[in-house]
């Protein structure tokens, strides 16, 4: 009998163990192990120098992969590998708390730059070919120095069927009235097309619809610099998270306004963005929400519907507000502090810095090239994506505290399509709630 | 001599020493220093402060930890009792000679082998609106639309979360209870017979007390399994929409990606004891029972 117990607490121990092991231990333990090149260089100048490159970038893994391949017969002693995660904002930070340290990676979060994360970029080479809007948001606002480079711009806004336009005698929309008209207008003449296409499963989407409309009322406001250290340093009387009618409550009432008229598909928290993706370029949906980097794979699923994509700025969702149009750095650069192995990082960065490497990333992410001496190809929209950024205030991406990702924001836009908020200014003040604990856990 | 002689006839005494010593460092070490993380308000990344017991205080009043709590036994309640049952039933009639038995129970087995993952996603394809195979099945047998969004209404997520995990591991619970049943003697049932005993008397008073121990191992198994759902959840929902199907070992996951290292190992603890004191219960009532038989 005792012995039954004893094997049962065993047994419970065992259980508790696999779920306690996952607590990791903080990055100040002294634990340099994680790389598991640093034994290869000790032991001899021939032994082959293995970096880790660490990216969140679905869209480029598989190019990142032929860079490499590349970059890896180029430089003998040097081998880089890729690894990618869904969740990678998050899953990075359990590697760095584990020790397990990329030596490079795409994941830049302001947390871990006042951790002192990254490796000072400051004095490269290569800044004075980057264009200075991206230099300046490649600039920590904290310490003025730069932990990242950004190899491209990248554009998000509302992209619409040209054809569906036309037909229905639509123009791009710059308030929300009209933009709501236009909704309304392809639902009532073309009832087999959703009006507006949201890929709600994907929490990132719906994370970037909050980040894009509700902070871009916050962004417009204050500026760039203003409203970076507004968000970096959770100033709350500029931010306004919960303040009615503020930016927040009103998004959540603009979504539910969307909902509620059945303006968008009614799968709308279980649709992929591969459905999203198919949707629109088979024409079964007049609009999606998204950035440059979804022009290649719609044109992989439809390759003549290059002509018929159009491109716009958000629509204003709040009366005495201007539409808002994402121009931001993208595929962002930083190696790590922790790196065992800087000097082969920084070449494998230059490499990937090359013009004719740039040249093929942006091309292949149909995205402009954030640096003045490359050329690209990049896409069918650049003509559209410069009225664009004429017409709309150009709004960066959010500095968001590292344990509010914008996974964790769109899942509460998912519970907001859900019904399980009151009202809109619930939604608003659940969102400062996490927001603000979600800060609060790194900044103490 | 003698000590050499004593010190070889207690050499098996010694033999489990490799897996102790696996044991405390793969389980004991972590499990200590989770205790330790539990009462720090660490955050993975500045330097740990003594909270004491403010981490297990907090989770009482967390409204999210209150629904992953209510989700997750939610989804034990629902599963374990059904496992169980539909495994035994699938057992006995699959211990009954028919031809294709071996085929037959190859099937109900099958699921059990394939990550539930990788089952999550496949009837993530089949449960979509409008698009999903049930969509187009139950359209093609014009019966109704089929294009409810299960997945995404709360209520149904759940419930659906259950369905698909009782499909997938009834026939691990089943090769259990066959297993069980395999080892009773034919000779009690040819005596119940004479003493005229029909099937259910016998099932009852022969077959239940016989398998009593494919009983423990898949109730502890399943009640274990259940309340630390994890991939079926994240393949089919996500533990969405919002967090309405997140389960506890998803929110220890979150938290912990999400700098509370501290709360998300006392999270874990919590987990533990809403593990081990159901099976607790239940290992000291069929010992009881097991005692009377």
């Amino acid at each position: 009998m005792r012995r039954k117990k004893l094997g049962l607490l065993l047994s419970g121990v065992m259980m508790f163990g696999l779920l306690a092991g996952c607590g990791g231990k903080s990055a100040d333990s002294p634990n340099p192990s994680g790389n598991a090149a640093g034994t290869a260089q000790e032991t001899g100048p021939k032994e082959t120098v293995k970096l880790k490159f660490f990216t969140g970038k679905v869209e480029t893994v598989d190019l990142m992969n032929t860079l490499i391949q590349k970059f890896n017969s180029e430089n003998p002693g040097i081998e880089v590998e890729q690894e990618y995660q869904k969740d990678a904002s998050n899953v990075i930070k359990v590697k760095f708390a584990s020790g397990d340290i990329p030596d490079i990676t795409t994941v830049v979060e302001q947390d871990y730059i006042d951790q002192g994360k990254y490796l000072d970029l400051s004095s490269e080479p290569f800044w004075p070919r980057v264009l200075p809007a991206v230099k300046e948001l490649s600039t920590d606002v904290k310490s003025g120095k730069q932990y990242q480079v950004a190899t491209n711009v990248t554009m998000a806004g509302i992209f619409y069927n040209k054809k569906i336009y036309q037909e229905l005698g639509l123009k791009e929309a710059l308030t929300w009235d009209e933009f709501k008209a236009n909704l309304q207008a392809v639902k009532d003449k073309k009832p087999d097309v959703t009006p507006l296409f949201i890929a709600g499963r994907e929490s990132w989407t719906l994370g970037h619809l909050i980040e894009f409309l509700a902070h871009g009322i916050i962004k417009q406001d204050l500026g760039v610099k203003s409203s970076r250290e507004a968000f970096i340093n959770n100033e709350s009387d500029k931010l306004k998270f919960d303040q009615e009618n503020g930016p927040i409550d009103t998004f959540a009432k603009r979504l539910l306004e969307l909902q509620d008229a059945g303006l968008i598909n009614k799968d709308a928290l279980t649709a992929t963005y591969d459905n999203q993706k198919e949707a629109f370029a088979t024409g079964k949906a007049a609009m999606i929400s998204q950035g440059m980097w979804v022009v290649a794979d719609l044109l992989k699923i439809s390759p003549d519907f290059q002509n018929d994509i159009g491109f716009s700025p958000y629509p204003s969702i709040q009366d005495g507000t201007k539409p808002v149009v994402l121009s931001a750095d993208d595929s962002r650069y930083a190696i790590t502090a922790e790196s065992k192995h800087p000097e082969e990082a920084k070449k494998f960065l230059e490499f990937l810095l090359q013009p004719e490497n740039l040249k093929t990333y942006s091309e292949f992410l149909k995205s402009p090239p954030a640096f003045t001496d490359v050329t690209a190809d990049w896409g069918p929209l650049k003509e559209q994506a410069n009225q664009a950024l004429s017409s709309g205030v150009n709004i960066a991406f959010t500095d968001s505290p590292s344990g509010f990702s914008g996974d964790d924001a769109g899942r509460m836009v998912q519970e907001l399509l859900a019904g399980q908020y009151a009202n809109s200014l619930d939604f608003a003040k659940a969102y400062k709630d996490a927001w603000d604990k979600a800060w609060k856990a790194t900044h103490r | 001599m003698n000590i050499l002689r004593k010190l070889w006839n207690d050499l098996h005494l010694f033999m489990a020493l490799p897996a102790i010593l696996l044991f405390g460092l793969f389980f004991i070490y972590p499990l200590v220093q989770g205790i330790g993380i539990s009462l720090t308000d660490s955050n993975g990344m500045t330097a740990p402060r003594f909270i004491g017991l403010h981490n297990f205080a907090d989770f009482f009043h967390d409204a999210r930890a209150k629904r992953d709590v209510y989700n997750t036994v939610f989804f034990a309640i629902g599963s374990a009792p059904l496992l169980n049952l539909f495994g035994f039933l699938y057992a006995l009639i699959l211990d009954r000679p028919f031809k294709g038995k071996g085929f037959v129970r190859a099937v109900v087995y099958l699921p059990a082998v394939i990550s539930p993952l990788i089952m999550g996603y496949v009837w993530y394809f089949i449960l979509q609106p409008d698009r999903g195979f049930l969509y187009h099945l139950l359209a093609s047998l014009h019966l109704g639309t089929g294009g409810s969004d299960w997945l995404g209404n709360a209520h149904s997520a759940l419930i659906v979360l259950v369905f698909i995990n009782v499909w997938q591991f009834v026939g691990m619970t089943m090769i259990i209870y066959l297993a069980g049943l395999q080892s009773i003697p034919k000779e009690l049932y040819e005596a119940g017979e004479i003493d005229g005993a029909g099937y259910l008397k016998s099932l009852w008073y022969i077959t239940i007390p016989m398998v009593v121990q494919s009983i423990k191992i898949n109730v502890v198994t399943n009640i274990i399994g259940s309340l630390s759902v994890f991939e079926v959840i994240i393949a089919l929902t996500d533990g969405g929409p919002g967090y309405s199907t997140e389960s506890l070992s998803i929110y220890i996951l979150r938290m912990l990606y999400g700098s509370f290292t501290g709360y998300s190992t006392a999270v874990a603890m919590i987990l533990f004891a809403m593990i081990i004191i159901p099976v607790f219960i239940f290992m000291r009532y069929i010992n009881k029972k097991e005692f009377e038989m």
